[in-house]
């Protein structure tokens, strides 16, 4: 299926277009706005307190989710350090708020622009290494993160550049998203933005220099693709919305705590990026719905909080083992083989 | 979470025994809620709890030691007929989940109040939604400054600061110490602040103390030992979860200090196991202050805590200092909803019933706790002094009020507000 | 004092080592980097704690913790591993993180959080060097490492089992058309790599604590001992560890940086890693 798209793409390499005005909207891309839609209007009202908070978190780390597909689904990269640079996007959001008190979009997207340059930085050996070795360079650089801000902590509205007090005070929620509802319905419209943001990089001039790296750096660097910029400009898109993410998470809560960015979160992210699938949006709603929902739905049922990591970790193993495209590489190739045979008869 | 059928078909069995067994169950002293042997039937009143269980410590103590005193409760005629339906969530020390096991207590399943809370998140994430839905907390093992300091929280364990203190101050008037470094995990709400405020009352008292603070992602004793060797302290506080504090004095008996320093330690080094887990080497040379009285204390409520956890808990439930504070958080409920209108029983007038308690004694607690209607709640402030001996603790002194400016307001306040009694 | 700080990071960096070094034995062999390192070693040390506590004598504990750890190793080598083989690296090395999850969730479940302590026979040993007490515990550690390493890197060279572990990690498909048995050969990588987890997780309760969650998370800065080693060289993957032990601990001495100390594995490593890899100009897919 990659396979296939990337052909696509690298021959339009050859026949490049104006492609910001005739931004083309696909089927995939109305599906993902139609349901969406139908998400934000119908599902919010229809969830208890608890439910409402759960998808809150799942859509966010969809969201962060949808930076490592970017690197891993067009460029072929693994960055073992989301997580930590949701923390990075959500520490900058807390400390531009406590500083400035300026709405919060203008510290999201600050967050953001600075999540993407730690991004990047992680990055930067991705223009020598790739496989393993860089992704235990990224993994160095996430538990690196976690040891600073364990030490440091997140801004609370304290003095100085840490900004650490000993009593927090929260940060508000956006206008529009006060409620858990109304919140919800924000963090959607932020992911379908999120996810829009990259389709608009992919099949515009970044993602064509993607294809051909991913063929062949040799390749790619003989026809005039500058290699190192856009390897770089993969993981700064990739930093930029993890600190979406942050941002988003900060909002929910008000406060954010060093627990909820260790180095193993950002592996499990990415091991639940493969298993929902990596190559579609359906699989990164997957990854996120894995990631916070399911374990809240163990929680929620009186699982024993150990006895759901052994669940969990089974049921990770299994689903790599079993579904190489992802959970929803599955579903897509059984619609498909079912509207085949219908078109058959 | 509970299955309540099956636990009211045990309870009956087991309140069928008791009744049975013997006559001098009507002799003995009352032993939870209206003490008299039947099955509450009514319409449950649910009551909820959020702990950190899963995580690097386990603090369901509090919590399980409430659920046993309802069972308890439950089957000796409950709230005037009405049973308890406690509901405990786990926040797996995870900000995101404490805010969603909150919102599912509060708001999805409309509980009265909230008892045996015991965290290290929990509090700062919901004490505002606490505060919005006007629900109280009647709180067993506070270890953050916001658990102190929220509107709608009162906690019946001290935490650390007051803790930290008495164990100083023991160690100031009989060890002679002059200079303290507080070992703390590097957490602002906890260790930063409780290790700052011991420093303070040693400066009071023209001693001189230092912070040594250990990162809690990595923690590593050693090296926490040899930042407070290089301080120059004569005395070290150990500030630390029971887990961390043992690999402190492990660190400690490798280099063989025990006899160069002073070793003292607040409430959390009181846990069953430690006198045989740190060894015979450190036999008489550690000193605990504990928030509550000693799990072997004479008191008849300390003896009805005992008797209610051998009835109702399990046996694996734990019998600390976070148990006591748990089943005396539970004690303060039941008898101020005993006191209540049982068609009355709602959010509102538990919320106010609970903030009104004052003046409540226990053997189990050192001084009278009280609820109060302010922006902080420190009821539990005087400790006692334990020595861990070779095979378990010897008291060092009866209940001491901690000293200092600090405290001192809060006494005027409490004597201002009569919320004491005396 | 600087030897006490010496000493404590000889003692931490010798269980960094020893970890990569298991790490990269079994790398080298099956292509796999095992997150569920850690993890294996922690049941090891738990079954070991519980079996002094029921009295039993302490080579009983030992013993029971090393085959564990082994048999966890084996286990999942032959059992799971095969499943994933055609698998990328990143996507075989996140898969024993669901590994490591299983092994943790299990030690939490049976060994709540309490107070605990491993004591082997070695930690009554001692003596004084420098003016600094060591304990024979510290000393074995370091000992063990580097006896390990030297034995491995021996072994590899001059038996069949570890020549032909050494064709494998060159070039995998080809070995198994010459006949090497690949299933077994893994399995003897398997086995040494669970040997050594077991161990690193005795050593590791001992002079830390036995905790599940800390050990299973030591695996990271194993991991960062590894990457210096290029996941391929012994020896260097032995000073790397050692170098980030001693660099973690003297970094108490400077105080502001003291509280941070704990992140000199991942800078240690970066900074190394980047250096050996000057030369790289293009990355071609296959070649790491």
């Amino acid at each position: 299926m990659t396979e296939e798209k990337i052909a696509v793409t690298s021959e339009s390499t050859a026949l490049p277009r104006k492609s910001f005005a005739t931004f083309p909207v696909t089927r995939p891309t109305l599906a993902l706005l139609l349901s969406v839609a139908a998400l934000i209007l119908i599902v919010p009202p229809l969830l208890d307190a608890l439910y409402l908070r759960v998808f809150i978190s799942s859509v966010i780390f969809t969201i962060a989710a949808t930076g490592i597909a970017v690197l891993y689904a067009r460029l072929g990269l693994v960055s073992l350090a989301q997580v930590a640079l949701v923390g990075v996007g959500g520490w900058v959001t807390l400390r531009m708020w406590h500083a400035t008190g300026l709405p919060f979009e203008v510290n999201m997207l600050t967050g953001a622009m600075i999540s993407g340059v730690v991004g990047m930085l992680i990055g930067l050996p991705a223009l020598r290494m790739r496989g393993l070795f860089l992704a235990l360079i990224t993994l160095m650089g996430a538990a690196g993160f976690q040891i600073l801000v364990t030490g440091t902590q997140f801004p609370n509205g304290g003095e100085g550049v840490l900004g650490i007090a000993v009593t927090s005070i929260f940060m508000p929620r956006p206008v529009l998203g006060e409620s858990d509802e109304a919140m919800l319905r924000y963090v959607c419209v932020v992911a379908v933005l999120c996810v829009l943001f990259v389709e608009l990089n992919r099949r515009t001039r970044p993602g064509r220099a993607w294809a051909l790296i991913r063929k062949s750096e040799a390749c790619a660097m003989a026809s005039g693709v500058n290699v190192a910029f856009y390897k770089a400009w993969g993981f700064a898109l990739a930093g930029f919305i993890a600190g979406i993410a942050g941002a988003l998470l900060a909002a929910t809560l008000g406060v954010l705590d060093a627990t909820t960015f260790p180095a193993s979160e950002s592996i499990l992210l990415f091991a639940l990026t493969v298993v929902g699938g990596a190559y579609n949006w359906l699989g990164l709603v997957l990854t996120g719905l894995l990631f916070r929902a399911a374990p809240a739905l163990l929680n929620d049922i009186g699982v024993n909080g150990h006895l759901a990591y052994v669940i969990f970790g089974a049921g990770l193993l299994h689903a790599l083992i079993t579904a190489p495209t992802g959970i929803a590489g599955q579903i897509l190739e059984g619609l498909k083989q079912l509207t085949k045979r219908r078109v058959g008869r | 979470m509970m299955t309540y059928t099956n636990r009211f078909i045990q309870l009956a069995l087991a309140c069928l025994a008791f009744a049975l067994s013997s006559a001098a169950f009507a002799q003995q002293a009352k032993l939870c809620g209206l003490n008299n042997g039947k099955a509450a039937s009514g319409q449950p009143i649910l009551v909820g709890s959020v702990v950190g269980k899963t995580g690097p410590d386990d603090f369901s103590a509090g919590a399980l030691a409430a659920k046993a005193y309802f069972d308890c409760v439950n089957s000796n005629g409950g709230i005037n007929g009405r049973p308890i339906q406690f509901l405990i969530e786990d926040d797996q020390w995870k900000p995101e989940v404490a805010g969603q096991v909150a919102s599912k207590l509060v708001k999805d399943r409309g509980v009265v109040a909230l008892v045996g809370n015991g965290s290290f998140v929990e509090m700062t994430v919901n004490a505002k939604l606490y505060e919005q839905e006007n629900v109280a907390v009647l709180a067993s093992a506070c270890a953050v400054r916001e658990c102190f300091e929220a509107k709608n929280i009162a906690s019946t364990n001290q935490g650390p600061v007051p803790s930290n203190i008495s164990a100083v101050q023991w160690a100031v008037e009989k060890l002679g110490s002059k200079k303290v470094a507080c070992i703390g995990l590097n957490i602002p709400s906890n260790g930063v602040w409780s290790c700052n405020l011991t420093n303070d009352w040693l400066k009071e008292k023209g001693l001189s103390g230092v912070s040594v603070l250990m990162n809690p992602g990595a923690p590593d004793a050693n090296s926490a030992l040899l930042e407070a060797v290089a301080s120059g302290a004569d005395t070290f506080l150990i500030s630390l979860p029971a887990g961390l504090a043992q690999a402190f004095l492990k660190a400690g008996q490798d280099q063989n200090l025990r006899d160069k320093y002073k070793w003292i330690s607040p409430t959390p080094l009181y846990k069953q196991g430690i006198p045989e887990s740190i060894g015979a080497y450190w036999g008489d040379k550690v000193h605990v202050a504990i928030e509550l009285t000693k799990w072997d204390g004479a008191g008849p409520d300390n003896k009805r805590w005992l008797a209610v956890m051998d009835k109702y808990g399990a046996k694996s439930d734990p019998r600390d200092t976070f148990s006591q504070a748990g089943f005396v958080s539970a004690n303060i409920f039941v008898d101020a909803l005993l006191k209540m209108d049982p068609k009355k029983i709602d959010r509102a007038n538990v919320t106010k019933a609970l903030k009104a308690v004052k003046n409540y004694r226990t053997d189990l607690l050192c001084g009278p706790w009280y609820f109060g209607d302010a922006d902080f709640h420190q009821a539990n402030h005087a400790s006692m002094m334990l020595t861990v001996t070779k095979t378990g603790f010897k008291s060092e002194t009866g209940c001491v009020d901690v000293s200092g400016k600090y405290y001192d307001k809060i006494r005027a306040m409490e004597k201002a507000q009569k919320l004491t009694g005396s | 004092m600087y030897g006490v700080f010496l000493v404590a990071g000889l003692a931490l960096g010798a269980i960094y080592a020893l970890s990569g070094v298991g790490l990269v034995v079994l790398y080298r062999s099956t292509g796999v980097l095992n997150i569920a390192y850690g993890a294996i070693g922690a049941l090891g040390a738990m079954l070991a704690w519980q079996l002094e506590q029921m009295q039993y004598p302490e080579p009983v504990a030992w013993v029971a913790a090393l085959l564990v750890a082994t048999l966890l190793s084996v286990a999942y080598g032959r059992l799971v591993a095969p499943y994933l083989s055609y698998r990328e690296p990143v996507v075989k090395a996140v898969a024993t993180l669901g590994f490591a999850l299983m092994i943790l969730g299990t030690a939490n479940y049976f060994w709540v959080e309490a107070p605990r302590r491993l004591y082997l026979f070695t930690d009554t040993m001692g003596f004084e060097l420098l003016d600094v007490h060591i304990t024979g515990t510290r000393a074995l550690v370091l000992v063990a490492t580097l006896a390990t390493t030297f034995g491995i890197a021996v072994f590899l060279k001059h038996t069949r089992i570890g020549l032909l572990m050494q064709a494998l990690a060159n070039k995998r498909e080809l070995s198994s058309v010459l006949g090497v048995p690949v299933i077994r050969i893994e399995t003897y990588a398997w086995l040494i790599s669970g040997f050594l987890a077991g161990f690193t997780g005795l050593m590791f309760g001992d002079l830390v604590r036995p905790n599940p969650g800390a050990l299973t998370f030591l695996v990271i800065p194993a991991i960062a001992a590894a990457i210096v080693g290029r996941l391929e060289s012994l020896p260097m993957t032995l000073a790397g560890g050692l170098i980030i032990g001693v660099v973690e601990s003297m970094s108490t001495l400077i105080k502001p940086i003291a509280p941070y100390r704990s992140i000199a594995p991942f800078v240690v490593a970066a900074i190394l890693l980047l250096w050996l890899q000057r030369n790289r100009k293009l990355t071609f897919s296959g070649h790491d």
